[in-house]
């Protein structure tokens, strides 16, 4: 516990020494922790309550639920442990000294273990709780079911973090050297799989399609039957589901055995894999990295020609900034997730019940095509926190290169901004083209989504790259980390709302566009000044959202008192 | 070239440099002494123009820093104390991005780093990415991508740190020769006999004020002596006092 004590002072000392800045960030933090905590205790309760009131089917699917969820919990745990671990237990600084030391590896082994535990675990299980605690309450649950809860949790979160660290142990010590690249690749093939296992697992369109079964007995009985009898999630659920249904089928004594003997086996085993590979892993991951880039001429040819019009610093930056990308795994494995969230979203629009709608084909077009405009602002807004929002962070420590160059501020910006501008604009485009396309839409409406998602753009990137430069954070470990924090939640709700307000305001003249289209009349005066006044209030908020954050950026990151 | 005019630097309660007064000359090399803490980092870095002072001015050439940053910028080559780089860029790479920063014509920008990488020794590792680079080699890239444009005012911090004999002496030289050349050297170092051998003039700054600033027997003169060497002198004006070598032994090993 010694080797724990360290990181007690540092969460001691970042409490109750902070700025008061940060303070104030951690307040409104703590604040939205609070209501997103509320919220879904009330999303859950109110499912809960549904679910009760459908004769028969109620508890099946409300334990079907709570499997679903904890299969959900088990899969982020034992993936986010993996990565994790890997900062745990190979790239601490604190690490340097704690070998060089005369360390006792079993205390080591169960210091890291136990940090690697609560670091993936603790927002997992914070946000757990209003789950807990609503089925505890719509199943009039006492002190038994929050026993039961209490008992399962530990060994349930054990076993995750054991995995896990097992895991990033044997990946470290087969891949050499600190090729991490490799490591994450792998990790984020694994997610794939994990994901594609899950959606297997939790047979949604059995769900919402009981038709399938011959007859209700076998849609029954599917329900009943566990997921995945062999894992961990699959033995808590049956605990809960025990005391919470009243259930004869399952035995809370047999699945706590199940989970505790599992996690006190695999932190032996675990223990005795550290024993025997962790000082090798360990070396082997301090090893740098020396790759001689000589593949990349043509990259290098392509990216000089392609850059040739621009001026020599812009050339100089995003040159840099491509090369980085592309050399940072941290960085270019997120376009997999991005590639997965294009797909997936114009899967959906394909496979839209349009023929089966009671409303007026043409009109439900033209509303999902309006709709589709804030589903895919939304998806630019988190693209643009993901990538947009760190832009300026991401030149670390080595910003002062920038600082003392004759670069100007200004430039510098605006350049990150143009940059992130031109991604975005061509992903906000494809969405919307690609989706228009799928819902059949009239040229009108593929022509004003085209426009508003275009100017979309501006703001939103727009605030991403202000707020970005307002909050920058040069001292990182891992870039997915800068937008996590108050700086990146502050830009994603602006742009949200931002783009909630675009939508509202292009309602109506899209509203009455369709109406005058669909009544086969052209507009009325009326209608078309109300129409300009909407379109001149887009272009005055899309020139406020786009001038105003970055001039704040701008502002606040030359009064930096440290560059 | 260099000019500092009642510089000042808090930060909240803490005055960091205290209305320094600097005349630097074309072509000198001005050591910067200091205990830990005295201020001399932040000097350099409002010099180099990466921070910003609470009052006074700075010139570089006839650019005030405040007024006219990308001109100082422009002339003024910058080494800081830690040679933090872009670990995914190869070292030739870097160079070139420096070089269009600073606007260097392409064509003479190819011969300038082909020329630096072979003077600083580390042509052989340019093609390979900086995160594989030992400090000093890091500590050689900067001082290339710093002499890249070729600089008017070089301002340096702790030149030495991070570089073997080699090294070292490969840097003396180069100061020596830039300041022969007309270009101005302001460095600041703990290695005092560094300071004594290749300094023109010294400064030394103590709790954020400039205490004592000459040639070396300008600051024998201030202290009295005679044929003292730098380290007594500065001991004398610090403060500061030399640890008997068996004390501190001793308490060590205590």
């Amino acid at each position: 516990m010694n080797l724990l004590y360290p990181k007690y002072l540092q969460c001691k000392n970042s409490l109750f020494l902070q700025r008061r800045t940060t303070l104030l960030q951690a307040v409104v933090l703590f604040c939205v922790g609070i209501l997103f905590w509320a919220g879904l205790f009330i999303v859950f309760y109110r499912v809960l309550v549904y679910f009760q009131s459908i004769e028969v089917l109620g508890n099946f699917l409300a334990a079907k639920l709570l499997s679903m969820v904890l299969l959900t919990f088990f899969s982020i745990l034992v993936f986010s442990t993996i990565i994790t671990a890997i900062s745990v237990f190979f790239l601490s600084e604190e690490l340097n000294l704690i070998i060089s030391m005369p360390y006792d590896p079993e205390d080591l082994y169960h210091a890291k273990l136990l940090e690697t535990i609560l670091n993936s675990s603790w927002m997992v299980l914070l946000f757990s709780l209003p789950v807990f605690l609503s089925y505890g309450i719509v199943f009039h649950q006492g002190g038994a079911y929050y026993g039961i809860l209490a008992a399962t949790l530990p060994p349930f979160l054990c076993i995750c973090g054991t995995l896990g660290a097992g895991i990033a142990l044997g990946l470290v010590k087969t891949f050499p050297a600190r090729r991490l690249k490799d490591i994450l690749f792998l990790l984020s093939l694994l997610v794939l799989v994990v994901i594609y296992l899950l959606f297997r697992f939790l047979k949604p369109e059995r769900l919402v399609d009981p038709e399938v079964f011959v007859t209700v007995i076998d849609y029954l009985s599917s329900l009943d039957m566990p997921a995945a009898p062999f894992l961990p999630s699959q033995w808590m659920t049956d605990c809960l589901a025990t005391i919470l249904f009243s259930r004869t089928t399952t035995d809370v004594g047999f699945n706590l055995g199940l989970l505790w003997s599992t996690a006190a086996a695999l932190v032996i085993i675990v223990g005795w894999l550290f024993q025997s590979l962790y000082f090798g892993a360990w070396s082997k991951a301090q090893e740098a990295r020396s790759v001689k880039i000589t593949s990349t001429s043509l990259f290098a040819y392509l990216l000089e020609k392609a850059l040739r019009p621009f001026p020599l610093q812009v050339q100089a930056l995003v040159a840099k900034d491509i090369r980085c990308f592309f050399r940072d795994t941290a960085q270019w494995s997120q376009l997999i997730i991005l590639g997965a969230i294009i797909i997936i979203y114009l899967y959906n629009f394909s496979v839209l019940p349009l023929d089966k709608s009671p409303i007026p084909l043409r009109y439900f077009q033209n509303v999902i095509a309006f709709l589709n405009l804030g589903l895919a602002g939304f998806v630019l807004a988190a693209v643009a926190v993901r990538f947009g929002f760190p832009a300026i962070s991401m030149e670390g420590e080595a910003f002062w290169l920038i600082a003392a160059s004759p670069l100007t501020l200004r430039r510098f910006v605006w350049c990150k901004f143009w940059m992130i501008f031109a991604i975005l604009s061509f992903l906000g485009q494809v969405l919307i083209v690609c989706t228009n396309i799928l819902l059949h839409t009239e040229k009108s409406m593929m022509i004003l989504s085209s426009v508003t998602i275009f100017l979309m753009t501006f703001g939103i990137s727009s605030l991403s790259i202000g707020v970005g430069a307002a909050y920058p954070k040069f001292r990182y470990e891992n870039v997915a980390q800068i937008s996590t924090g108050f700086g990146g939640f502050l830009s994603m709700i602006i742009a949200l709302l931002y783009i909630l307000l675009m939508v509202v305001i292009e309602a109506l003249p899209v509203h009455l566009v369709i109406m005058a289209d669909m009544a086969r009349r052209s507009l009325t005066w009326r209608e078309i000044v109300l129409i300009g006044i909407s379109f001149c209030t887009i272009v005055v908020l899309t020139v406020v959202a786009c001038i105003v954050p970055m001039q704040i950026g701008l502002k606040k990151l030359a009064a930096r008192e440290v560059l | 070239m260099i000019s500092t005019s009642n510089l000042t630097k808090k930060y909240a309660a803490t005055t960091a440099v205290n209305a320094l007064n600097l005349e630097i000359c074309r072509g000198e090399i001005f050591g910067f002494l200091g205990p830990n803490g005295a201020g001399k980092t932040t000097t350099i870095r409002m010099l180099a123009g990466v921070l910003r002072p609470t009052s006074g001015t700075i010139h570089i050439g006839q650019w005030n820093m405040s007024i006219h940053p990308r001109e100082a910028k422009q002339i003024i080559g910058f080494i800081p104390d830690r040679p933090f780089l872009y670990a995914k860029l190869t070292g030739k790479e870097f160079l070139y991005f420096m070089s269009k920063l600073y606007g260097l014509n392409p064509k003479h920008a190819d011969k300038r780093i082909s020329f630096l990488l072979d003077f600083f020794e580390i042509a052989y590792c340019a093609g390979e990415l900086i995160e594989s680079y030992s400090h000093g080699m890091k500590q050689r890239l900067v001082m290339c991508a710093a002499l890249l444009h070729q600089p008017r005012v070089l301002i340096v911090d702790e030149p030495m740190v991070g570089l073997d004999p080699k090294g070292a002496k490969l840097v003396k030289r180069v100061f020596r020769e830039l300041a022969q050349k007309g270009t101005t050297v302001f460095m600041s170092t703990h290695s005092l006999e560094v300071a004594e051998e290749m300094c023109d003039r010294i400064g030394i700054i103590n709790e954020g004020s400039l205490i004592a600033v000459g040639t070396m027997t300008e600051l024998r003169a201030t202290t009295g002596g005679t044929a003292e060497k730098l380290e007594a002198i500065f001991f004398k004006l610090t403060g500061e006092e030399v640890l008997s070598e068996m004390a501190v032994t001793s308490n060590i090993r205590s």
